[in-house]
């Protein structure tokens, strides 16, 4: 088969795989679960296709249907996309495994609309990463809105709804006051929405306004949380934790990071940006955001509420790096999507493993728990250790490109952003992993537990274990991405 | 002697199907024949709109007589948009009139009924189909007055109030229409409106030419419901019968926005509109009050009956900033949304009526978890609320599209702001129903979904509302083409 | 009223009198003021003085509701028929030339059956309005 026809399966997949489950295995619980694993590996499996085929050097498109005369949705493969796709696809298949031990151990309902509205989540995914113009990006930009929505309310007490409400509003808010204004005022400049490396906005465009517009996608792109528009993110944490897991730490903020990496390269160019001062004002924004967010993490005292900040800080660190503009950050910002991913996921999957085997949601409560659950502390410490970007953890790997880059530009304002973030991670990180270790129990619990049950167990292991992995193997990557970054210049 | 014919037919069979209705017994036979009517009326209207895609007009003299002394019917690419458009509502909301009026009114005043609807069928594609400025006017009267009718055939007492409000202020909308008519024939001696458009430009500066303007512009946005002349809607719209609700929120208001449009650039000229009459100044100031203001009203409603008639009346808004654009990009955006907003309103309408076929109110409390109980038939009302927030692969979007892409190239931000803020207010209040009929519980759980009858003409609207959303091709070409031929930017 | 012997007798005698009147506007509405809209009310206005005068119990035996229905809509039924006549051989709508082999002859035809038409449904429903007004009071027992 040919890169394009697994590129059309794997846009397919997921919507098919929803259709499975409504249709025929609604009745039957275990088949339910086993069509979401199946679609994921299905998933999984082309992107790999596609990625061979790309890695072969074959011209990989798709188009659907032209919406407006000159105006596609049209697909595309390039690294970022095709890296993007494989990070979600692949943790899809982990998250599923995940979530059988999650629903199971705490006898959730209406867990058909839960597969269902995940697997059409990460078929929006799959409709962003590879999407070929603006238009195709907003389209499944949207779709995956709309489909996390009944997931952040699955609960359906007054506390989903409320979270679930925020999270609409000012997703939906920011698309339609900034994202779309930005992308309909690009078709106005440029005549084209088509992704092209370098840009497609005019050379001689004024300044002002390449800053206006560019404010726009970063504001309008809100899924990538950078302050003020993060609230969401917070907001949504009234999900069940492979929701928080999969799509908050995964799916939908890469979705958003993404599409702002996409639009600095590919709609308006490094070159064109690097000409224009005002552009550092962004810079600040995300440099901002990163600290911003780092203190207020620090005086969180959910377990969930804490990553939440924490992932708005991890995001604005690929936010600047794109912004920086040069060759290194730009690799530090790609390898950091793919660290943060495994090192947020596995976080969110040892709260949610914490929360089923002892119902503990705050921190304080986790004094002692080490000696109960080693090895979901263990995964722990691991993603801690990730997020500090503390060897050998993937977390280094990215802030090393990250540094890298700034030091090209002797940029001091970022080097002293990167310095306080990491110390101000240390500082909430590290005592919640002593306290789990090398403190005793406040109480002994009324029941007695061990580890989670072992899928959800499985589940971190694995991404713990890929946490560490990606400090040992990431030259593939940092290839792919290198060769995108120059020919970008 | 079909072809030859084909333009006066979508108007004689309703006319003659009516009188044959009111001849028929109680019970089901009127409904029958006005579907079946309804039918042939889309289908007809579809061959004449793929023959005017092509670009072609067609002209038709009526009792052959020749224009300009005679009345011609006339169909190029706007009014055969309006007429494909009429006659799909009619084939939708017909078939689902007869359980849902059925429920709501019973059976023994049905050929009444069924002639009435009939009549306002016939008039409304008189008005989308002639050519003739008087012949509008017989037309308008004939729908008019069915409407008030079939508003006032309401059970709720409060139908004939709302009923009457709405006969007073068509009424003076009408006739401040057919003022307007007269000063111009008293100027121009025709009422062909080809003819008109060609001989307005000689007297353009008389004040009787401006006066004619005044009373015509302004009798026809009492019939559209623009801000502040909306008043008769909310009432009408919530007291009526649900089929009626949903014919009257797919077509009337188009209807009047099309002789908005055909006025305005078709007649008068963009030129002597915008420059010599300061038509923008007025459209756009009273557009964006009525969009913000209605939309605010509605998320204050109870009853979702109503919110959606205040929600049509900020819609109508949209439409009408697009007009006062007076761009090409404009006109065309409004024709969309023309088209657009029909397909939304009249699912939303439908599905409404589909949910209180069993739960007997549109009182929101009423609704608590009726998703789970009414499964099919809250997806459509969720699918259709989507279309009109702007989804994208809804209709919605694509006039959302082409009014932002409108105002950006006139530079007009504060403009984009409100069509977005808009939007944002449509999220608000179809949310709050989603809110309530999805993640709340309701008394019981046991399903008792809308019959197959009902739900089926909704489904067609709203999986048209995709259809239309994903391909373009017959809207947007007929609404870009129709946008041409009018003359866009003066 | 009916005891009213005068108004009884002069009744009578005017009735058949203005059915013939209205007749006659009706046939004249091309050449003088007339027509069917004038020939309905006329028409209508004899049954209705009828009404006024022998008490509406007398009047609607004579004139049943459910036959002024009918009646109603045949009459426009006749009018859009002759439209439809005019399609069939061969002419647009309402083309009443093409009715008769002399293209004026066809238009007289056609003038005439369709203030028939016109006439029919004025005057059927003028007296429908007045059962409705009329009927909501008890007819008085003069």
């Amino acid at each position: 088969m040919s890169g394009a026809s697994w590129l059309q399966a794997a846009l397919a997949i997921p919507y098919l795989g929803a259709l499975l489950i409504i249709a025929v295995l609604s009745r039957h619980p275990n088949l339910r679960e086993s069509a979401s694993l199946l679609t994921s590996g299905a998933l999984f499996a082309s992107v790999l296709m596609v990625l061979l085929a790309f890695l072969r050097g074959e011209p990989i498109e798709a188009r659907l249907i032209e919406l407006f005369p000159g105006l596609s949705i049209a697909f595309h493969t390039e690294p970022l996309s095709i890296l993007f796709a494989l990070l979600a696809s692949g943790l899809w298949i982990v998250t599923s495994v995940y979530s059988i031990g999650y629903m199971r151990g705490l006898n959730e309902k209406h867990q058909t609309r839960f597969y269902v509205c995940f697997a059409i989540s990460l078929g929006a995914a799959m409709g962003i990463a590879f999407a070929a113009n603006l238009l195709t990006l907003f389209i499944f930009y949207e779709v995956l809105t709309l489909a996390t929505y009944p997931l952040v309310a699955h609960k359906e007490n007054e506390e989903a709804r409320m979270g679930a409400r925020v999270y609409l509003m000012i997703l939906i808010t920011t698309s339609f006051v900034f994202l779309l204004p930005a992308i309909v005022w690009t078709y106005a400049l440029a005549g084209t929405l088509d992704f092209r490396l370098g840009g497609i906005l005019p050379r001689d465009l004024d300044p002002l306004i390449t800053v206006l517009l560019l404010a726009l996608f970063v504001l309008g792109a809100a899924k990538a949380a950078v302050m003020p528009v993060h609230r969401w993110l917070p907001a949504a944490m009234v999900a069940p934790t492979p929701v928080s897991a999969l799509l908050h730490a995964v799916a939908v903020v890469k979705a958003g990071v993404f599409a702002i990496v996409k639009v600095v390269l590919y709609v308006f160019g490094t070159e064109m940006l690097g000409q224009v001062p005002a552009e550092r004002m962004l810079v600040y924004l995300a440099g901002f955001t990163i600290v911003a967010a780092s203190l207020v993490a620090l005086r969180q005292s959910n377990i969930k509420r804490m990553l939440a900040y924490s992932t708005v800080g991890q995001l604005s660190y690929v936010v600047l790096a794109t912004l920086v503009l040069t060759s290194f950050s730009e690799i530090g910002a790609a390898l950091h999507i793919i660290a943060h991913a495994f090192g947020k996921i596995t976080l969110f999957f040892t709260a949610g493993a914490i929360y089923v085997a002892s119902k503990k949601t705050e921190l304080s409560q986790l004094r002692g728990i080490g000696r109960r659950m080693p090895i979901t502390m263990t995964a722990f410490a691991i993603g801690a250790l990730s997020m500090i970007g503390v060897p050998p953890t993937a977390g280094f790997v990215s802030k090393w490109y990250i540094i890298a880059g700034a030091f090209q530009l002797d940029d001091y304002f970022v080097l002293t952003v990167l310095a306080l973030s990491t110390g101000l991670n240390a500082a909430y990180f590290l005592p919640v992993i002593f306290r789990a270790f090398f403190r005793e129990e406040d109480q002994p619990p009324a029941k007695p537990h061990g580890e989670a049950p072992w899928p959800m167990v499985a589940a971190l292991s694995t991404t713990a274990l890929l946490t560490l992995l990606f400090f040992f193997y990431n030259g593939p990557v940092v290839e792919l991405e290198s060769g995108l970054v120059g020919k970008s210049r | 002697m079909i072809a030859h014919n084909l333009v006066a037919l979508p108007v004689v069979l309703p006319l003659l199907a009516a009188a044959v209705a009111v001849l028929l017994p109680p019970g089901r036979k009127p409904w029958l024949l006005a579907t079946g009517i309804a039918w042939l009326v889309f289908a007809a209207s579809l061959a004449l709109a793929l023959r005017a895609l092509g670009g072609e007009v067609l002209s038709y003299p009526m009792g052959g007589w020749e224009p300009p002394w005679g009345i011609e019917y006339r169909l190029d690419a706007a009014n055969a948009l309006l007429m494909v458009l009429i006659g799909a509502v009619a084939a939708a909301v017909f078939p689902f009139a007869g359980p849902s009026v059925k429920r709501e009114l019973g059976e023994e005043k049905s050929p009444l009924f069924y002639a009435a609807l009939l009549l306002f069928l016939a008039g409304q594609l008189g008005i989308a189909v002639t050519g003739d400025a008087f012949n509008v006017f017989v037309f308008l009267e004939i729908s008019s007055l069915a409407s008030y009718t079939l508003v006032a055939s309401g059970k709720d007492r409060k139908a004939l109030t709302a009923a009457f409000s709405y006969l007073i202020i068509g009424t003076v909308g009408a006739t401040f229409y057919l003022i307007g008519i007269g000063l111009l024939y008293a100027l121009t001696g025709t009422l062909n409106m080809a003819d008109l458009a060609a001989r307005i430009p000689e007297v353009a500066e008389t004040r009787a030419a401006h006066t004619a303007f005044a009373f015509i512009v302004v009798g026809l946005c009492m019939k559209i419901a623009l801000f502040p002349l909306h008043l008769w809607l909310p009432n009408a719209y919530t007291y009526a019968p649900s089929a009626v609700t949903a014919l009257l929120a797919a077509s009337s208001t188009k209807v009047a926005v099309y002789l908005l449009i055909r006025f305005v650039y078709g007649i008068f000229g963009a030129d002597f509109s915008y420059r010599e009459m300061p038509l923008a100044w007025l459209l756009i100031p009273l557009a964006v009050v009525g969009l913000l203001s209605t939309s605010l009203v509605a998320i204050g409603q109870n009853k979702v009956k109503r919110m959606l008639a205040y929600s049509s009346v900020a819609q109508i808004g949209y439409m009408v900033l697009g007009i006062g654009m007076a761009s090409s990009l404009g006109l065309a955006a409004a024709l969309l949304h023309v088209f657009n907003h029909a397909l939304m309103k009249g699912a939303l309408f439908m599905a409404l009526g589909a949910l209180v076929y069993r739960v007997g109110t549109s009182r929101l409390h009423q609704w608590r978890g009726i998703g789970r109980r009414m499964p099919w038939t809250m997806a459509a009302f969720v699918a259709a609320g989507l279309s009109l927030i702007g989804v994208p692969l809804t209709v919605g979007f694509v006039s959302k599209w082409y009014l932002v892409l409108a105002a950006i190239e006139l530079g007009f931000w504060p403009i984009v702001a409100v069509i977005v803020i808009g939007s944002l207010l449509a999220v608000i209040y179809i949310g709050r129903v989603i809110e309530v009929a999805w993640f709340e519980k309701g008394e019981s759980d046991e399903r008792c979904e809308a019959p197959l009858s009902l739900l089926i003409p909704t489904w067609v609207l709203v999986i048209a509302n995709f259809w239309f959303g994903i391909d373009t091709r017959l809207t947007v070409g007929l609404a870009e083409l129709a946008a041409q031929s009018l003359g866009g930017t003066p | 009223m009916s005891h009213h012997l005068i108004l009884r007798v002069v009744a009578k005698f005017l009735i058949p009198l203005i059915l013939v009147y209205g007749l006659y506007v009706h046939f004249h509405g091309e050449v003088s003021p007339g027509g069917g809209f004038q020939a309905g009310v006329l028409v209508a206005s004899a049954f209705i003085l009828h009404a006024l005068i022998f008490g509406l119990n007398k009047t609607r035996p004579i004139a049943r509701p459910g036959v002024l229905k009918a009646i109603a809509a045949g009459g426009v039924l006749l009018y859009g028929g002759t439209g439809v006549a005019g399609m069939l051989f061969g002419g647009e709508f309402l083309h009443y030339g093409v009715l008769a082999a002399d293209p004026v002859k066809g238009q007289h035809l056609g003038i005439i059956l369709i203030e028939l038409g016109v006439l029919f449904t004025v005057a059927s429903v003028m007296l429908l309005i007045f059962y409705a007004f009329a009927g909501r009071q008890k007819p008085e027992a003069q």
